[in-house]
């Protein structure tokens, strides 16, 4: 028995802080979605109201919802696999034998260290109408540049940089499944007469499935929680008016969720519209681990 | 909505590093004359007193030094300043989270008068009527706009402490080309000289702008303009009005003909690329990409810091055709000051708010150094007052009966503006089919997210 009790204590500073600070406000989060709550007078019970306005399900819709929905999905179906692809690629040169690899390591892990605040300032900055990077390109004749974060069809697209810059924690992962590819299996792909496409098709490819895999999780769960960067982009720093600027084209679903909350103290919808991005990325890593033993190979087993 | 607040924030702090810091040297304040306002009967244990304000950076010094003034009034209160976290996003936030925690400062500084409303009704802030009474201040001190966001459902649980107003600066050599000798007064005249101003790139884009006219350019929103239709956000009975007031349509209407006239993607494009040097020395009207421009009263501080060259001047907005008499009225709106439910002193919070808000040995020099409007009539005609003379239009406006806030204060905040926002956005681009059934819609949503905040 006093065994126990001395696990207990050791496990104590863990469950309690998982209670104070994750299944308490998740179990009160869920309850304040039900309510109407403004944090000035105590929460009340107005059942599915919150949910049926988000959908607009027999009334009204919040007209932003669905603005949100669209521009998360946007960056989630771009920003993912450019990620994946800028990852790899660059993991792939930064595994050849070279001189000064560590330097280049460095130098391309190094931007995933800055904060995603300071990142994406630097990108408003660098975007600028006016700034640096389209004085370059006005330099280039025959391009008008793009405004970026002042134009809502660029807007997005702007972000996209901030992401790839950021990209040296999955470079670090690439480059350790890379490193992890037996040499075996490219020597006995090489007698068999195969290109470096071909190496890279039926060999790395395949190897690497477990990291993309990965990355993919990942980067849908970031993606649905996507925030820092456009709160910035979208604020005065570069110029707009209010969060979700130019145009609503970065109003994200967390920034909406955001503004519910903290700007307009809809504690109860907010609260809501979370639990429904909750069960959203439930449903989603569920699908891509169910496909996933159609497309992610483990090692071990060899090449089939 | 925010704009107030980042105003202060960024176009504030901005100025700061400009000229006039010299100002500080003003600051101290000390020749107000003694205790005379005070109440008689006045407990005077030396007692600390907190407050919590956002002035960051050098206005932060200016402010505490000014503040000292106070101290040098009340000997016996000592004043312990606290600031907020992120004056732009978070005033309210640890409004409601120190109260709520009955821990609050004994008074609040806030850039945010969206949320007077929240305040007053749910009584966060405290009703300063009967202070008020007791020391003889009336709302008339300051001027009747000071109403529009201080004061909601009766309650007068906030003060001003200086403020941001609206006006029309115009550049006088450009309007001196084109031969124009006065700014203009109506809708009319505004749109006749925004098109004689305009200077087109021989592919038809535009090199220099007569007036922009679309939402968010600046500090100016769709709201700016219609006012001086006279139209109401909200019917007698609390309805929005979008559809109903027949003055949103008519300056929607006259918004698109000048859009249409420059052509959408024109105007657009022109938006685009300057809107985001608003707080720069790049700034459209300082450097006569725009001839005239709807902005605030900080602006005349900017243009001497950044472009002392610029030869321009002020002027009330133009008004409606047919609504003369709002010639001079815009909106205007700032920092407040108030002491909150469960304020540990409030007796000598009172004092304190009281300093802030009325006395010119705060007001003049704060004004001075910060370049805001000073709120009271006594620190807007004191002789110590140094700003420029195209400041005046704003002085002018803050005392014009038909100012007012904007958007008006809701128990819920100013949310409701972004729609009003987005879909004038719309409308420009000309994305609305049918105005009026639009605007039908508009009502329609404006009232949705209002009883989303509305206790059931």
């Amino acid at each position: 028995m006093r065994k126990y009790a001395f696990v207990a204590l050791l496990l104590s500073p863990w469950i309690i802080g998982f209670l104070a600070f994750q299944l308490i406000p998740m179990a009160l989060s869920f309850y304040y979605s039900f309510t109407h709550y403004d944090i000035i007078s105590s929460p009340k019970w107005i059942g599915l109201s919150n949910y049926k306005f988000m959908f607009g399900i027999g009334g009204a819709q919040d007209p932003y919802y669905m603005t949100g929905v669209k521009n998360t999905l946007w960056i989630i179906a771009f920003g993912v696999p450019l990620r994946i692809a800028t990852g790899m690629a660059t993991a792939m040169l930064l595994t050849r034998p070279r001189r000064g690899t560590n330097v280049y390591r460095t130098l391309f892990f190094m931007p995933s260290v800055a904060p995603r605040v300071g990142a994406a300032l630097v990108f408003v900055y660098l975007l600028n109408p006016i700034g640096p990077f389209n004085q370059l390109l006005d330099a280039v004749p025959g391009i008008s540049p793009p405004l970026w974060f002042g134009d809502p069809q660029w807007a997005k697209p702007a972000l996209l940089f901030v992401g790839i810059w950021g990209v040296g924690d999955a470079i670090v992962l690439y480059m350790a499944g890379l490193l992890n590819i037996p040499k075996q299996l490219y020597e006995a792909i090489a007698i068999e007469g195969a290109n470096a496409w071909q190496r890279f098709r039926h060999v790395t490819l395949p190897m690497l499935t477990p990291v993309i895999f990965f990355s993919l999780i990942i980067g849908v769960i970031d993606g649905f929680q996507y925030f820092d960067q456009a709160y910035i982009a979208s604020g005065p720093a570069s110029g707009n008016h209010d969060l979700g600027d130019p145009q609503n084209s970065l109003l994200f679903y967390g920034i909406w969720l955001y503004e519910q909350a903290f700007r307009y103290f809809h504690m109860g919808y907010a609260a809501a519209m979370a639990w429904v991005m909750f069960v959203a990325i439930m449903i989603c890593t569920a699908v891509l681990l169910l496909t996933s033993k159609r497309w992610v190979h483990y090692g071990g087993g060899g090449l089939s | 909505m925010k704009v107030h607040t980042r105003i202060r924030r960024w176009g504030g702090a901005l100025l700061l590093l400009g000229a006039t810091v010299a100002a500080a040297g003003c600051g101290g304040g000390g020749d107000s004359g003694g205790a005379s306002s005070g109440p008689l009967k006045v407990d005077k244990t030396p007692v600390t007193i907190t407050l919590r304000h956002p002035w960051t950076g050098d206005e932060k010094k200016i402010f505490e030094q000014t503040l000292q003034g106070f101290h040098d009034k009340y000997p016996w209160i000592t004043v312990k300043t606290i600031g907020y976290p992120d004056s732009d996003t978070f005033d309210q936030q640890i409004v409601i989270k120190t109260i709520n925690a009955g821990d609050p400062p004994d008074a609040f500084l806030s850039f945010g008068p969206d949320y007077v409303g929240q305040y007053c009704s749910s009584g966060l802030w405290q009703d300063l009527s009967t202070y008020m009474k007791r020391d003889n201040i009336s709302i008339d001190d300051f001027a009747q706009a000071a109403l529009t966001y201080t004061n909601f459902d009766g309650k007068q649980c906030a003060l001003p402490s200086l403020t941001d107003s609206f006006g029309l600066y115009y550049n006088k050599d450009l309007f001196a080309k084109a031969g124009i000798t006065a700014p203009p007064k109506t809708m009319t005249e505004l749109m006749d000289d925004a098109k004689k101003l305009t200077q087109r790139n021989p592919d038809g884009s535009i090199k220099v702008a007569g007036f922009v006219p679309l939402q968010d350019w600046g500090q100016q929103g769709i709201s700016d303009l219609a006012r001086m239709w006279g139209a109401q956000w909200f019917d007698d009975s609390g309805k929005p009005a979008f559809a109903s007031d027949p003055n949103w349509a008519a300056a929607m209407q006259w918004q698109k003909e000048l859009v249409d006239w420059y052509g959408y993607d024109n105007i657009a494009k022109f938006f685009q690329s300057y809107n985001g040097n608003e707080f720069s020395a790049s700034n459209a009207l300082e450097t006569g990409k725009v001839a005239m421009m709807f902005d605030g009263e900080w602006r005349t501080a900017f243009i001497k810091r950044e472009h002392p060259e610029l030869n321009y001047d002020t002027a009330f907005m133009p008004a409606a055709d047919s609504d003369p008499n709002l010639y001079g009225a815009a909106r205007v709106g700032g920092t407040i000051v108030g002491i909150p439910k469960g304020s540990p002193h409030p007796d000598q919070a009172w004092l304190l708010v009281k300093y802030l808000s009325h006395d010119p040995a705060y007001l003049v020099p704060m004004a001075n150094a910060v370049g805001n409007v000073p709120t009271t009539a006594e620190s807007a005609g004191s002789p110590d007052l140094a700003l420029p003379p195209q400041f005046h239009t704003f002085i002018d406006v803050w005392n014009n009966a038909d100012s007012s806030f904007s958007p008006p204060l809701t128990p819920s905040g100013a949310g409701y503006a972004k729609l009003l926002s987005d879909f004038d956005n719309k409308w420009v681009a000309g994305k609305v089919s049918d105005l009026q059934s639009g605007l039908t819609t508009l009502d329609s949503d404006v009232e949705n997210q209002l009883q989303l905040g509305e206790a059931p």
